[in-house]
């Protein structure tokens, strides 16, 4: 997203939105971290592997895991920071009132049926492998399903965090953009 | 579901959440809501239970912990001084940095900030023309997706059954660097054509030959060592990319320690701010993959591979109908869009026509880095606008990088010409 | 009636051969305005990891699998797909059409909602392919680290002295060109050649004693299948057993032809001894009486199996050498049984 530098508004008084940005927020600031544990990991398995000739048998997996976890539960912080990447030259010149329809058009067309499904199928896909107490298969048998309900509660995470962006556009209370890389 | 895809586009929606979305409606218009069920099966499958896209994060958090701490501006300095007694000297001090930051990051924003703020407003004092200056930092920022390590090319080899991380490193190295030549020379051939476009920098400016070369080494060897450690150690087959992704953090992070640049301040906000990145890329790969499942699902892809065979029958017709798709896409969509969109199209055709992939994979990244420079929504150019003075207009950004987006078609064109340029590397090291 | 299938396996590997050829029957056997089944290659609809789960919920209404991908939601997947050291394919044949296999693939299948078709055997697999060690006696296999898929299979080899090292089939080449892993076991030679393994290996190790055998088929939701009439649903099981027998001669011709291949590409190929394949036997009989006993479904199944095996060695060895495969000395059936109860 292009950085547009507007002046800086007051917290918002709103509680519910109070509430959802402080919990991702909080989300935020402690599962960022876990990029850490991952490099980590991947660095003690491969000084056990060349140092000591002894490789790691459950590091490939749980490195694997705690990747997706840590991405996944990070999609509703990066929102709350309007860090997902967006084209806005045309809704740049629109007149503010008009942008911020827009811009909530945008959720009720897109984000909102998407986030739905997201949370609404994961919920079904982690029970159905929480009942089977799906493993992962091999002589490591590490159990999947946590990684599952995690991807469900990152889900309902980015929801409310859509609610979250939806008030305040609503309210006219725009989150201050930020500059973000893109890929 | 196109159609929904750029009124999404348009409306400035997160171009994530714009593919989700639209994956939602596309299954619903339909009539297939079933289909859906997919869209967290590869979710799941292709995005979270990924060991290749470890990656990402772990590059992407190399990159701020080097830049953050202040190791890539010093190392800029270091080289500024070194051309500074050249003609055009300061331009090229511009290309190389971002040869080596292309390495180094991997990301564009982080190559084009950097050095947009470290080099634009030197250029525009010592006289360079605003044009010149604008596109050479903007086209040689684009380097960072080219040259090796890239996260758009650890993505593509997640997307590509049958390549590794490790060929399209060696495949890419040969054309960027190459390109990165080419920009350096036409820097040279303008400094030569225009004297006042690239002026020289002023005799009083220049510091001692003896302190420039303490400065190099200091500051310009590490991450160098940095750099050719990490794709040494993946060239020579001693570490996965997921492997050399976490080695080079760790010896980043280090780096910074040994400067003394260390704080805990701005150790923190890299990983928040590596968080918010890897996050943001990925949730696009989540919306595109959900995107391609339901568009295959519905139709679309058979469809669409119908499209193009009926367009072309012979390779070079074929490939040329692909990279002109890419070319036309980049203008609206960024990498992670078009190769997530495209591959699973692209490929199989590509295959059925006995055509390498490793070459036609490496020849659309290298089409690729127009996606960032081509109006009307490229990022780079949105980037120079927003850290450069005031009296650089949109339009002088877009007039600069004209000759590069040029060049890079010529890279093309000397690809299809000499796919050795791609093919000899990893040849030579893969066999 | 227009069902989606998929399949585990994409268009590069030969493996989506059988598949590709249960379909074509399916669809030329059955009338059109009765069932279409539209066929998708491996990763272009899920990934290759959540085709259960994509029938299970009836998002797709068939999907091509090798039973054994399942066993971390059911241990009992495993025997379904293959053993070690235990069944040679036409073993899985003579068991599956007469001697009460089929209906097991059913019962574990069928906890899950799903209906089986198993329409693909393929007999020993080619054996652990390694880049710069050779494994020629079992001491050789001492601290390598192997892709191996299977938990009997993971098992077995940490008995032996290896590592198992559990990765999706699209990542086998690029982790033995990298150097992540010693070397690995996939598929059958002309699979195992069609995923470019002779340009990253140079030893092979035959014969593939972890997997004897392996099955392949379809699971089907079980809503669809009950949709359909009677005479279709025969129509699909027609056209699975004329793909089982297909599937058999077509694998060993093209193995015999991709030996060929890999020799021809320089690799070296070595068999292990007689011994060291009766001291994998011995292990092998302990890790199946453990893995079983774990869960009683799957002892069910090795039960199943070792009755067979039992009950047909009598004529089996009787008409040796004119006979069909091998009787092993496998695990205690008595023991196995136990634990099905
Ligand atoms: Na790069
Ligand atoms: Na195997």
């Amino acid at each position: 997203m292009p950085p547009i530098l507007r002046p800086e508004r007051r917290e918002t008084q709103v509680p519910l939105i109070r509430v959802i940005d402080g919990l991702n927020e909080i989300v935020g600031r402690i599962l960022s971290v876990v990029a850490l544990l991952f490099a980590g990991i991947i660095i003690y398995d491969v000084f056990m592997r060349y140092a000591l000739g002894q490789p790691t048998r459950w590091a490939f997996d749980v490195t694997k895991q705690l990747y997706g976890f840590y991405f996944v539960m990070l999609g509703g912080y990066a929102l709350r920071h309007q860090a997902h990447v967006r084209v806005d030259l045309v809704t740049a010149r629109m007149r503010p009132a008009l942008r911020r329809w827009v811009e909530l058009a945008g959720y009720a067309i897109f984000f909102f049926p998407f986030a739905w499904v997201f949370a609404r199928r994961s919920w079904d896909f982690a029970m159905t492998s929480w009942r089977q107490g799906e493993l992962t298969y091999g002589a490591v048998q590490l159990p999947v399903y946590p990684l599952k309900m995690a991807m469900f509660v990152a889900a309902c995470l980015l929801l409310i965090q859509g609610v979250s962006e939806a008030l305040k556009l609503v309210l006219d209370r725009p989150n201050q953009p930020e500059r973000h890389d893109v890929g | 579901m196109s159609g929904l895809l750029l009124l999404g586009l348009f409306m400035g929606h997160p171009l994530a959440f714009v593919l989700g979305g639209t994956a939602v409606l596309g299954a619903l218009i339909a009539g297939k809501p079933m289909v859906l069920g997919i869209v967290i099966n590869r979710i799941f499958g292709d995005v979270l239970d990924n060991y290749v896209l470890i990656a990402i994060p772990l590059f992407v958090l190399m990159a701020r912990f080097l830049s953050d701490s202040g190791v890539t501006d010093r190392m800029f300095e270091a080289l500024r001084h070194l051309m500074s007694r050249v003609t055009g000297g300061l331009g090229l001090a511009v290309v190389f940095i971002s040869i080596l930051l292309a390495a180094t990051t991997g990301i564009i924003g982080a190559s084009i900030t950097v050095m947009g703020m470290m080099a634009l407003r030197p250029m525009l004092q010592y006289g360079y023309d605003k044009r010149l200056a604008t596109g050479l930092i903007g086209a040689s920022g684009c380097l960072g997706i080219l040259i090796p390590p890239s996260i758009m090319l650890i993505l593509m080899a997640s997307y590509a059954p049958g390549l590794s991380v490790g060929q399209l490193f060696a495949g890419a190295m040969v054309p960027g660097l190459l390109l990165g030549v080419m920009y350096a020379l036409y820097v040279v051939f303008i400094a030569w054509l225009k004297p006042d476009w690239a002026p020289k920098i002023a005799e009083a400016d220049q510091i001692s030959r003896g302190a420039m070369w303490k400065m190099l080494i200091i500051e310009a060897v590490p991450p160098l060592i940095l750099i050719l450690g990490i794709l040494g150690s993946l060239l020579a087959g001693i570490a996965t990319a997921t492997e050399a992704s976490a080695i080079g953090a760790v010896l980043a992070l280090l780096i910074v320690i040994m400067r003394g640049r260390f704080q805990w301040r701005t150790f923190y906000s890299a990983l928040l701010e590596t968080g918010r990145t890897s996050a943001m890329i990925l949730f696009i790969v989540v919306g595109a993959t959900a995107f391609t499942g339901v568009f295959n699902i519905t139709g679309g892809l058979r469809a669409s591979q119908d499209l193009i065979r009926g367009l072309a029958d012979d390779p070079y017709t074929l490939i040329a109908v692909m990279l002109l798709v890419v070319f036309i896409l980049g203008m609206f969509l960024d990498w992670t869009g078009i190769v997530l969109l495209s591959f699973p199209i692209f490929l199989p055709l590509v295959a059925e026509m006995g055509v390498d992939p490793l070459w036609f994979v490496i020849l659309m990244a290298v089409v690729l880095q127009t996606s960032f420079l081509s109006p009307p929504f490229g990022y780079a150019l949105f980037y120079m606008r927003a850290i450069a003075p005031p009296d650089v207009s949109i339009s002088d950004i877009i007039v600069g990088v004209l000759p590069f987006i040029v060049m890079i078609l010529m890279m093309c064109a000397a690809m299809i010409l000499f796919p050795a340029l791609v093919t000899w590397l990893p040849l030579a090291l893969y066999g | 009636e227009t069902w989606t299938m998929t399949s585990t396996w994409p268009s590069s590997l030969e493996l989506i051969e059988i598949d590709k050829h249960w379909v074509d029957l399916a669809n030329k056997l059955v009338d059109d305005d009765k069932l279409t089944i539209e066929f998708y290659d491996g990763g272009s609809l899920v990934p290759a990891g959540e085709v259960f789960g994509a029938v299970e919920s009836g998002t797709i209404q068939a999907g091509a699998d090798w039973p054994g991908y399942w066993a971390g939601r059911n241990s009992a997947f495993s025997p379904l797909s293959t053993t070690a050291s235990l069944f040679n394919a036409v073993d899985y044949v003579n068991w599956i059409q007469e001697w009460g296999g089929a209906d097991l693939y059913n019962e574990v299948y069928g906890q899950f909602g799903m209906v089986y078709l198993p329409y693909g055997v393929t007999n020993n697999e080619s054996g652990f392919r390694t880049v710069s060690q050779p494994i020629r006696t079992l001491d050789d296999l001492q601290g390598l680290r192997l892709r191996l898929s299977g938990l009997e299979q993971g098992k077995l080899l940490e008995k032996l002295g290896g590592n198992q090292v559990s990765m999706a089939g699209g990542e086998i080449y690029q982790s033995l060109e990298r150097g992540v892993i010693d070397g690995a076991e996939f598929s059958t030679p002309n699979v195992d050649f069609s995923g470019g393994f002779q340009q990253v290996t140079q030893y092979w190790s035959t014969p593939g004693w972890h997997q004897s055998s392996s099955v392949f088929g379809v699971m089907i939701n079980k809503g669809s299948w009950d949709a359909l009439d009677e005479e279709t649903q025969e129509r699909l099981k027609i056209a699975a057993d004329a793909t089982m027998l297909w599937s058999l001669s077509f694998t060993e011709r093209r193995a015999t032809e991709a030996y060929a291949q890999f020799q021809e590409a320089g690799t070296e190929i070595t068999r292990l001894d007689d011994e060291a394949l009766e001291r994998v036997q011995q292990l092998a009989n302990e890790t199946i009486t453990e893995v079983a006993c774990e869960n009683p479904m799957s002892a069910k199944v090795y039960a199943s199996q070792l009755t067979y095996l039992q009950e047909y060695s009598t004529w089996r060895d009787a008409s040796a050498p004119f006979n069909l495969g091998r009787t092993p000395n496998g695990p205690d059936l008595a023991a196995i049984q136990a634990c099905a109860e």
